[in-house]
């Protein structure tokens, strides 16, 4: 047992357990905004712990090879940028579809904001 | 409402116990195999790819990845025709937002890139034409999801899908003026090319170029059959 092999396995370790917690807050979040926020980026965490756990895993075992973690570093990479941008896209089409904040939020700066040009196209308008 | 649900409900469980009752003579997890113990054993010796799966759906029935290939085309051609209108435009109103866009025109070329590296690598690697095509289709939907003026050039992306298509007869038909039936492996058969190579890049006989045919052929078919249903007549 090499220290690739546990390091690999304590990230994998640490990549399962942010899964679970975003599990965790997919379950306990009150509303839509909350649920993707802390769903998203844990299991964005999780992902790359794993995939990179993964890697280094094989590393350290007879049959791995550099193959592995090249394959899983690119996979990582991909998820990485594609994660935050779906989330963004479902979030904003939450926001653009209706679906009302949770009870207890204080602030809505982007709906002022979207009245507000709203109130200057219309004094464009006369 | 009740009774016709009630009714479902039992037809499905009375075929799935039948299904079931046939199912449970099958033996699972022991060796079964009459002819594909004789794929396993000769897929490198006869074709040189290491992938068996994409070696049976190429090689010994390359037949049925013809009739598949068809049927994309029909399909294609179906929804070209049910949607046909004399002015159509695409309508939608809201540009992604500029995360999407911005995210998009990264990505897209990355997506392009993996899809021609499934359908090139059919021989070695899991996957082949339709997975691979299917991705290079994702990226031209990625396209259309994010920007409201995009199209694909049309006139380039029919007269591809048929040039591909002709290039897999084509192929068949070269193997049948040399090895005496369609399909045959010229490449591989008569020209003994990459023999010394099995598991690399240049072998597999004409699978990876029929892979990647059909790569481009459903990549550009399914890209087609997105834009004609994005689309809404507009009057004129």
């Amino acid at each position: 047992m090499s220290a690739l092999t546990i390091i690999g396995e304590v990230l994998v370790l640490l990549g399962t357990f942010f899964y679970f917690l975003s599990a965790l807050g997919l379950i306990r979040m009150p509303d839509v905004y909350n649920r993707m926020q802390t769903s998203t980026k844990s299991a964005t965490l999780g992902s790359l712990g794993v995939l990179v756990g993964v890697g280094i895993w094989a590393l350290g075992t007879d049959y791995g090879s550099i193959a592995w973690l090249t394959k899983t570093i690119v996979i990582a990479v991909f998820l990485l940028l594609t994660n935050p941008i779906s989330a963004h896209a479902l979030i904003r089409a939450a926001y653009k579809s209706g679906i009302p904040l949770w009870e207890g939020s204080v602030v809505d700066k982007y709906k002022e904001h979207l009245e507000a040009e709203a109130k200057t196209e219309e004094g464009g308008e006369e | 409402m009740v009774v016709k649900r009630a009714l479902a409900i039992i037809t499905l469980l009375v075929i799935g116990y039948w299904l079931a009752v046939g199912l449970s003579q099958v033996p699972f997890g022991e060796d079964k195999m009459l002819i594909g113990q004789y794929y396993l054993d000769n897929v490198k010796d006869q074709t040189g790819a290491v992938n068996a799966v994409t070696a049976v759906v190429v090689n010994y029935r390359g037949f049925d990845t013809l009739g598949e290939v068809t049927v994309l085309f029909i399909a294609s051609t179906g929804v070209g025709a049910l949607l046909w209108k004399r002015k159509k435009k695409r309508t939608a109103k809201t540009e992604g937002s500029i995360v999407l866009t911005t995210g998009t025109r990264l990505l897209f070329p990355f997506v392009m890139l993996f899809g021609a590296y499934i359908f090139i690598h059919g021989h070695l690697t899991p996957g082949g034409g339709f997975p691979g095509g299917a991705t290079v289709a994702t990226a031209f939907l990625l396209l259309y999801l994010a920007y409201i003026a995009y199209e694909i050039p049309h006139r380039g992306f029919e007269v591809t899908e048929g040039l591909a298509g002709m290039g897999y007869v084509t192929v068949g038909l070269i193997g049948l003026a040399i090895g005496g039936y369609f399909l045959f492996d010229w490449i591989w058969q008569t020209w003994q090319f990459g023999t010394d190579n099995i598991g690399r890049l240049l072998s597999g006989g004409f699978i990876p170029i029929i892979y990647t045919i059909i790569g481009i052929k459903v990549g550009t078919e399914l890209s087609g059959i997105i834009d004609n249903m994005v689309k809404e007549e507009v009057s004129e």
